[in-house]
Order: C-alpha cells, then sequence, then structure tokens
C-alpha cells in the first residue's frame, strides 16, 4: 500500500512537474452553486489560497453548478470540463459517487493531482486514488447534532431534508438519526418536495405542520442556513419554541443571533473557508514544488457552536476569520 | 368572449352561479378543504391548521393577484421569480450591510420591482415579441445581476438584516405566535385589486385588452399605459413579498423565489381564470390560492407522503381547468341558442 | 436580392449573428481560447441533452403549441429506466420500453387534451408537469423506499446511451446530430413539414386545407414525450444512477434556445437548423463562460441579454423577411378563440 502510494506520488509529480513547467499551476475547483452562502465561503477560501497560486503565475477557477436539480451529473460534467480546460490540479466534492466516480477516475487516468473535499471523505479519496480529503464528514456531523440534542436529553427527532434523493443530504440526517439513538432517542425524516427548496415560508410551514401533527417530536436538525432559519421560525409558529431544539448545519450571522437569542441550540460548522483554503494550497503547493501534507483526511469540522462558545465565534466572524 | 366580463355579475339567476367559472373553483375549495380536514383532523381545522396555509396562501396571493390581472389581459410575467429575491437582497444590502434606515432599504427593494415591471411593460407594449419570452429574458438577466452585485458588494450570496422593531411589527411578525402579518397585507392587496379590476374603469379595460388588444385600441384605452402600469404593479408586488420574506426570516438569499414563479399561475389558472385572457375574477383568483395552499399544506397534516401533493396540485390544475372549458362551452351554447 | 438579403430572410439568419456574436464577445472581452473552447466536451455535452429536448418543443412551437412537461418527463424516464431494470433486475431493454412507453403515454394525454379542449396548452402541459412530479417522487418512494436508484447496465446499451467517445464526449451527441439530420429531412421534404407550418400559421385554414390537424398535434406531443423520456433514460445509464428531481432547468433552456434559434413562440415560422444553432449558443454562452475570465456570477445576465437580443432581431428580420408583416402576437389568442 505504502508502495504505491510512492509510486503513484512519484508518478504525480513527473506528470505535474511536466505540466507546470511553462507557469504556475492551473488549479479548478468544483463546487456548489456561486449564490449558495455556505458555497460563496468555500470558494472565497479557495480564491484566497489562489492568490498565492496567481502570484507564482497559476490561477484558480471555480466551477458550479446553475441549480442542485441534477446535482451528480452535473457535478460529473464539471469534472470532465476542468480536465478539458487543461486543468493542473483539481478538487472536487464526491456527491453522488455513482455518477461521478467515473469522472474522478478520468481525472486520476489523466495523471492529474486530485484532491476530495467537503463530501465522501477519505474512504472516496482512497477509492478514487486522490491525494487527501479535505472537509468534514457529513455522516459525522450529522452524528454530532444527534449526539448534542441527545446528550440534552432529547428523545424524538426529525432532520429536514429539502433536497431527496442528494447523497450528502441523506448522510446527514443518517448521522443526525444515529447520534440521537447512540444517546437513546429515535430520529426520522420529513421530506419536503424538492419545489420547496430555498422557499422559506414552504419549509417553516412544513415544519410547523410535521410538529403540530407529531408533537413527540422534540429536536429539529436542518442543514444549511436557509433551512436553519426557517426551521427555527416553524416551530416557534407552532408554538414550540422552547421545547423543540433545533441545531443545523453551517452559520450566518442570523444563526448566531439565534444562538445567542436561545432559539437555536447550536450549529454544526465544517468551515468552509478552510475545505478551499486548504484542499487549494495542498494542490499549487504539491505542483508548484512537489511537496506533500502525510496527514491524510484533514477534517475541517465537526464543530459545534452553543451558547457556551458563540461570543468568541461572533469575535471570529467579526475578525473576518469565520 | 367579452359576454365572461363582468356584465355577467349583474345577472343573479340560478343558472349564472351554476355557470360563473368560480362556482367550480368554489367546489373544489369545498372538496379539498374536507379531505384534508378528515385527514388531518382537529389540528387542521383549528387555528393551528388555518395559520398554516394562510400563512402560504398570503405570500403567493400577493403575487398571484397581479399575475391574474395580467392574464385576464391575456399576458404572462415569469421574472416574478426572480424579483423576489432582488428585492429582498436590495433592501438586505442597503439596510443589512450599509446599516441605513429599513425604510430606505425597504423603498429600494420595492422601487427594484417597479424597475423591472416598468422594463417588462414597455418592451411587451413596444414590441410584438409574446411576454412569456421577455420576462424569460428579463428574468435570467435579474437573476444574474441580484448574484453579481450581492458578490461584488458584500461578498457573500446571503446577507442579514436586522430591522427596527416597529418595521418588524409591521412586516414580519407572526400574530397570536402563528398568524403571519403578511395574510393582513394580502387582504389589502385583495381589496385594492378588486376595486381596480371590478369597480374602477380600468377593470373593463383590462378585459377589453384581454379579450381583443386591436379593438381596446381603437376604443380609445390606453393599451400601452394600461400593460405597462399592470407590469410594474406585479413587479411591485413580488418586490413585496421580497421584503415580508426578509423581514420575517432576517435574512435574504439570493436563491429564492423560483417556486413562485409556477405556483402563482397555478393558483390563478385553478381559480378560473385562462391564459386566454378576457375572463376572471378577483374572488376566483383568492379561492384558487387558498385551494393551492390548502393542498400543499394539508399533506403534511395528512401523513400521506409530502410528493403526493404535487399530483393533488396538478390534478386540480386539469379539473379547473377542463371545468373551466365546460362552463364556457356551456355559456357559449346557452347565449347562441338565446340569439 | 443579394446573396446576404436571403440570407437574412431565413428564420435561422438572427441566430446565427447571435451564436457569432456571443463567440466574439467570449474572445474579445474574456480572452478565450477559441482552440480550447471548441476542443472541449462539456459545451458540446451539454448542448446534445439539451438539443434532443428541444428539437420537438421547436416543432411544437412552430405548429402554436408549447410543452413544459419535459422538464418532469427527464426524470420520469430516468427514473423508469432505473426502477424497473436496476431496482427489479429486468432486462435493460424493458426498462428502455418502459422509459418510452411513458413519455408516449404522457405527450398522448397533452395532445389529446389540447386538441379536444380549448384550454391553452402551457397551462394543459403545466398540469401534467406538475402531477408527473408527484408520481415520479411518490413512485420512487413508494416502490424503491429511495430517492434515488441506482443502476447497472450491460456494455451494449453502455455503449449506445452511456457511453463516451475519447474519454469526454458522450455518445448522446451522436443521437442528437442523427436526431437533428432526420427532423431536418423530414420537415423539409416531406408533407408533414407543410402541415406543421400551416397548422402554426392558421389552425382554421389548416384544417379546412384537409390536413389532419388534430392527429398532427398528437403525435407532436407524443414524440416531445418520448425525446424528453429519452434523455432521462440515456443520462441514467451514463451515471448509473436516476435521481428524482432534475429537469426543471430543461424547461426555459428549451425554450430560450428554441426561440434563440428564431422560432415565433406564436407559431408558422421557424427551422430546425434555426433551432440547432439556437442550442449551440445557449449552450456556448451557459457552459462557454467557465473558458473565459469573466466572472462566473453574470452567466444568467449574458443569457437574459442574449435572448432579449436575439428576439429583437429575430423581430426585425422577420419583418423584412415577410413584408408586409403578416404574423402579429395576438394570431395565438385569435386562434384559441376560434
Amino acid at each position: 500500500m505504502k508502495l504505491l502510494n510512492v509510486l503513484a506520488t512519484t508518478a504525480l509529480v513527473t506528470a505535474a512537474a511536466s505540466m507546470a513547467a511553462a507557469e504556475g499551476a492551473n488549479i479548478f475547483v468544483i463546487g456548489g452553486k456561486p449564490d449558495d452562502p455556505f458555497w460563496s465561503r468555500v470558494k472565497m477560501g479557495a480564491e484566497d489560497a489562489g492568490k498565492v497560486a496567481e502570484a507564482q503565475g497559476g490561477s484558480v477557477t471555480w466551477l458550479g453548478p446553475q441549480n442542485y436539480d441534477n446535482l451528480g451529473p452535473d457535478a460529473a460534467e464539471l469534472i470532465r470540463q476542468a480536465i478539458d480546460q487543461g486543468a493542473d490540479a483539481i478538487v472536487g466534492p464526491d456527491w453522488v459517487p455513482e455518477a461521478m466516480d467515473p469522472a474522478f477516475e478520468a481525472v486520476v487516468a489523466a495523471g492529474i493531482p486530485l484532491v476530495i473535499y467537503n463530501a465522501g471523505g477519505l474512504e472516496a479519496a482512497d477509492r478514487l486514488g486522490a491525494m487527501n480529503y479535505v472537509g468534514a464528514v457529513d455522516y459525522k456531523s450529522g452524528y454530532a447534532g444527534g449526539e448534542y440534542l441527545g446528550a440534552a436529553g432529547h428523545k424524538n427527532g426529525a432532520c429536514v431534508n429539502t433536497l431527496p434523493g442528494a447523497a450528502n443530504i441523506e448522510a446527514f440526517c443518517n448521522g443526525f438519526n444515529d447520534g440521537l439513538a447512540a444517546a437513546g432517542g429515535t430520529g426520522s425524516v420529513l421530506q419536503l418536495p424538492a419545489t420547496a427548496f430555498g422557499d422559506a415560508t414552504a419549509v417553516a410551514q412544513a415544519v410547523r405542520a410535521h410538529l403540530l401533527q407529531n408533537p413527540e417530536i422534540d429536536a429539529m436538525f436542518a442543514i444549511g442556513d436557509g433551512d436553519t432559519n426557517a426551521t427555527v421560525s416553524g416551530i416557534q409558529q407552532a408554538g414550540k419554541a422552547g421545547s423543540v431544539h433545533v441545531c443545523g448545519m453551517n452559520f450566518n450571522d442570523s444563526i448566531l443571533a439565534n444562538i445567542q437569542a436561545g432559539t437555536q441550540a447550536c450549529a454544526i460548522d465544517q468551515q468552509g473557508y478552510q475545505q478551499g483554503f486548504f484542499a487549494v494550497s495542498i494542490l499549487n503547493n504539491f505542483v508548484n514544488y512537489g511537496v506533500t501534507i502525510p496527514t491524510r483526511e484533514i477534517l475541517t469540522g465537526p464543530g459545534v457552536i452553543d451558547a457556551s462558545n458563540v461570543a468568541l465565534v461572533i469575535e471570529g466572524v467579526k475578525a473576518g476569520a469565520r | 368572449m367579452s359576454t365572461t366580463g363582468r356584465d355577467q355579475k349583474t345577472q343573479s339567476s340560478l343558472g349564472n352561479i351554476v355557470r360563473r367559472p368560480e362556482t367550480g373553483s368554489f367546489v373544489g375549495l369545498v372538496f379539498v378543504f374536507t379531505f384534508f380536514a378528515i385527514l388531518g383532523g382537529p389540528i387542521f381545522v383549528g387555528a393551528p391548521g388555518w395559520s398554516s396555509w394562510l400563512n402560504i396562501a398570503a405570500e403567493v396571493g400577493i403575487v398571484a393577484l397581479p399575475i391574474g390581472l395580467l392574464m385576464i389581459a391575456g399576458e404572462l410575467d415569469i421574472s416574478v421569480g426572480s424579483v423576489i429575491p432582488a428585492s429582498s437582497m436590495t433592501a438586505a444590502i442597503v439596510s443589512g450591510h450599509f446599516g441605513l434606515a429599513a425604510p430606505i432599504g425597504i423603498l429600494g427593494g420595492l422601487g427594484v420591482g417597479l424597475l423591472v415591471g416598468f422594463i417588462n411593460g414597455y418592451l411587451v407594449a413596444k414590441t410584438k415579441i409574446p411576454s412569456l419570452i421577455i420576462t424569460i429574458g428579463t428574468m435570467f438577466a435579474v437573476m444574474g445581476l441580484t448574484l453579481g452585485f450581492a458578490v461584488l458588494l458584500v461578498g457573500s450570496t446571503s446577507v442579514s438584516l436586522v430591522a427596527d422593531p416597529l418595521t418588524k411589527k409591521l412586516l414580519g411578525t407572526f400574530v397570536g405566535g402563528m398568524f403571519n402579518v403578511s395574510m393582513f397585507w394580502w387582504a389589502g392587496f385583495v381589496a385594492i385589486i378588486f376595486y381596480l379590476l371590478h369597480i374602477s374603469p380600468i377593470g373593463n379595460w383590462i378585459f377589453a385588452l384581454g379579450g381583443d388588444r386591436e379593438s381596446a385600441r381603437n376604443a380609445g384605452i390606453p393599451t400601452a399605459n394600461l400593460t405597462i402600469g399592470l407590469y410594474m404593479l406585479s413587479g411591485f408586488a413580488a418586490a413585496f413579498v421580497g421584503i415580508l420574506q426578509l423581514l420575517t426570516y432576517t435574512s435574504a438569499q439570493v436563491a429564492s423565489g423560483q417556486p413562485f414563479i409556477f405556483n402563482s399561475i397555478m393558483c390563478v389558472v385553478i381559480g378560473g381564470v385562462l391564459l386566454t385572457g378576457g375572463a376572471g375574477s378577483v374572488v376566483g383568483i383568492v379561492i384558487g390560492t387558498a385551494t393551492f395552499s390548502i393542498v400543499n399544506q394539508g399533506i403534511f397534516f395528512s401523513g400521506l407522503d409530502p410528493n403526493m401533493g404535487s399530483i393533488f396540485i396538478g390534478v386540480l390544475l386539469l379539473a379547473a381547468v377542463l371545468s373551466n372549458d365546460g362552463f364556457r362551452a356551456l355559456t357559449i351554447k346557452l347565449s347562441t341558442k338565446k340569439s | 436580392m443579394s446573396v446576404i438579403g436571403s440570407f437574412l430572410r431565413r428564420p435561422e439568419a438572427a441566430s446565427a449573428i447571435s451564436l457569432v456574436g456571443i463567440i466574439a464577445f467570449y474572445v474579445l472581452i474574456g480572452g478565450v481560447n477559441l482552440g480550447t473552447l471548441f476542443g472541449a466536451a462539456s459545451w458540446v455535452n451539454f448542448a446534445a441533452n439539451l438539443g434532443i429536448v428541444a428539437i420537438p418543443v421547436g416543432i411544437l412551437m412552430i405548429g402554436g403549441y408549447i410543452d413544459i412537461s419535459i422538464g418532469a418527463m427527464i426524470p420520469a424516464g430516468s427514473m423508469a429506466i432505473a426502477i424497473i431494470s436496476g431496482y427489479y433486475g429486468l432486462p435493460i431493454w424493458v426498462g428502455m420500453v418502459g422509459a418510452l412507453a411513458m413519455g408516449a403515454v404522457v405527450g398522448l394525454v397533452n395532445g389529446i387534451l389540447s386538441v379536444r379542449t380549448t384550454v391553452p396548452s402551457l397551462i394543459i402541459t403545466l398540469a401534467t408537469l406538475v402531477v408527473m412530479q408527484g408520481v415520479v417522487l411518490a413512485g420512487a418512494k413508494l416502490l424503491t423506499g429511495n430517492a434515488s436508484v441506482s443502476l447497472t447496465s450491460p456494455v451494449w446499451a453502455k455503449t449506445m446511451f452511456g457511453g463516451l467517445i475519447g474519454s469526454s464526449h458522450q455518445t448522446i451527441i451522436f443521437w442528437w446530430l442523427a436526431f437533428t439530420a432526420i427532423t431536418v429531412f423530414v420537415i423539409q421534404t416531406k408533407p408533414v413539414g407543410n402541415w406543421i407550418f400551416a397548422m402554426g400559421g392558421d389552425m382554421v385554414s389548416a384544417r379546412n386545407a384537409g390536413i389532419a390537424t388534430n392527429k398532427l398535434t398528437i403525435s407532436l406531443f407524443v414524440l416531445s414525450g418520448m425525446s424528453a423520456t429519452f434523455v432521462g433514460m440515456c443520462s441514467a445509464i451514463q451515471f448509473n444512477s436516476a435521481q428524482v428531481s432534475g429537469g426543471m432547468g430543461y424547461i426555459f433552456n428549451a425554450i430560450v434556445s428554441v426561440v434563440v434559434g428564431g422560432t415565433l413562440l406564436t407559431g408558422g415560422y421557424g427551422s430546425i437548423l434555426g433551432i440547432f444553432i439556437g442550442v449551440l449558443t445557449f449552450s456556448i454562452v451557459s457552459q462557454g463562460i467557465y473558458f473565459t475570465q469573466i466572472d462566473r456570477n453574470w452567466s444568467n445576465l449574458i443569457i437574459g441579454v442574449t435572448l432579449l437580443l436575439a428576439v429583437a432581431m429575430n423581430e426585425s428580420f422577420r419583418k423584412f423577411a415577410l413584408s408586409p408583416p403578416k404574423k402579429r402576437p395576438g394570431a395565438q389568442r385569435e386562434r384559441q378563440k376560434a
């Protein structure tokens, strides 16, 4: 295994060196929609790391889908597009393995260094022959949320899924339910029609109806800032503020305000900026100098933000680091 | 065509009631409500259930009303889908990011809606290009501008706004913890648009415009200004919903609003308005909106798979257009028999 | 008239100019490398998937109808084959037949309702769009308990429908080119082509002239439903899985391509070649932006402006082509009243 790695690395270095001869590294990053708040932070991290690449004569290009309707195939297309455009290195998330793995395999087959980030975990990186994995593990992030609420004494949870069929969202929800189960509770999934995605009112009202109809639910989990905000509102409208606690993935100003005000129990932080920044840095340094990071699986999360450390995080936001 | 305008309203025989398009919509409403009342039980019939679907109805209803007027006049407006986020993003950037007073940001957001509406209306009135195409074009353009400027000015695609208590109270609170103030605004919109369509002379102009644009113009109706006005109303209403969402959920996102495009058209059609223009009523649009929202929310109370909701809406839509068609055929048959 | 004059009289003139304009814009402002752009597979793959749907949508539009149910039929096609051949493990050809049959049935419903009622086809297909969305989502959940279903297809199916040529170009490109060639041939040489234009120009006189307008309309809707499920089917074979959402983007993308390609929404005017060029233009605008230095964030703005400019150009060229102008946007309303 080790020998294989060395051989693979040598091959990659040779390939990279031959391409990088002319100028710096042209790195392509495949990610979410540019107008998705979480992904715009990842993009910023990637572009900030890209400033070093630019100073060395390289570049960072962001490729994101038009929408999330057809996530797997669209993302696979973007990976192939990066190959087409002569990428020196590629960063990509393994959202829908069935659809995207063949494209990642083509990247490796073309001798282009690859880093998997955000989704898939080290397992995907090893399977595909990628250099490393940078990111939180979706399942673990969900698990952290379930564990947190379970430890707080909640017994019955529901995970809000606005993108039925997307592998990463299902991983979050499975993790949440397992985390809650580990603490002695049970969990379920509230499936919304895909047309509700992005409509805060539709999400809030669905949450509310679900809570009213299932009064035994006392914990909820939502993925993304928008859905979490809407879920918090739905709980308030159901008259269950204080009795139903909610954790959400990612955070923004209003989520932090929620935690301060006590309307939201916790936010799971996967630190998107770090994902973009480190994935690009690793590849840039590798393509230019052949240096590697021996630590495999660089975890950027999950970190739990709750009332105990929210003030610190707000300081971090002000300083521009989060 | 002209018989389906509001001259019908003056007659009141039983036959006329049956023949009115809203009657079919109303039967649909009663059926849907009963169905979900049986499945959803006391919670759905009580205040929580009512507020649940009314909160949904208020937002889609505010957009659906001017869309309905446009459809009566024979036009469409797809751009509402991107005006909603454009307006909430504008308000959030002006008041949240740059820290100006909330009313200024709100005026800015509403101004964006009026401007997009003006451009739509001007292009529809002055060119011969179908409104579907023009508003698809402005939809894409406004979407791109919103994203581009949000990233350029703020560097982020979600901006939060914590408004002063009075603004929040007027535009983004829940009365009794569950009824969103948006439904009172919806009621206001219903009253104003009811006046416009059924009482003021403009109403007749709108029906005439949808019936036959050429003869409407020959009859001295300022068709160009009327079209521009209707589009500005529709842009304004969409922008207003954007503001309501911003103040309720305290943050604006670039990507939202797309569901409103088809949802508003569906509400209008279930309410008995056809795209062919020249016929329809505000009461019908309100009934259609209520029906649509009851199905959408009732499904969560019923224990059925949420996706069954789409099948329901689609079947209702088909039933609405088919019965509407049947009513119309009946009307035409009866009126030809008389003459 | 000169050569230029007769070129400008063709429906695809404006779309050809749009295409050249967009490429010029990307080269001059975006600093795009033409060699890289034309060598790239991504936008060609995108164009092929979109193009197969856009052609029947465009033909319907020439005939005076619109079909937005395609947005649900693409995921319906991929879900049908994945459930039949993936989940239940039946031979792949059964899944293919199932997917295409599903498209045919929905097309049949759209067509029958369009000819039997006076309801505009936009509204009818909006209803079938919503119904099929629910059927696909609820059906997948009900039958498989999952919102995404995986599919392993035999080599021959993979090569024919979901393979890669040179490890980047999807085989669906050939299906697109073949479909385009066949429709161009049929529309230009067979009487059915004239019938479609006649129908879109004036339904009543077309019927009076002895054209079987009802049969023709229904067949066109069936064609459109089957093309959409075909694209979905190929996508499921290509990517080994079917997702329930997906396809909604095709609605506006297809309409924009068809209209940029010089087809008149109100019917009676347009060409397959124009639609083909319109699809190319749309694909280069939306996918080619990655090859430029322009920030991806502005791509929707460029799509919108391109559409409006192309339509304005089409409008003035058409006036030039048909002088005195005969067609008005009111034509559709006139027809439906009749």
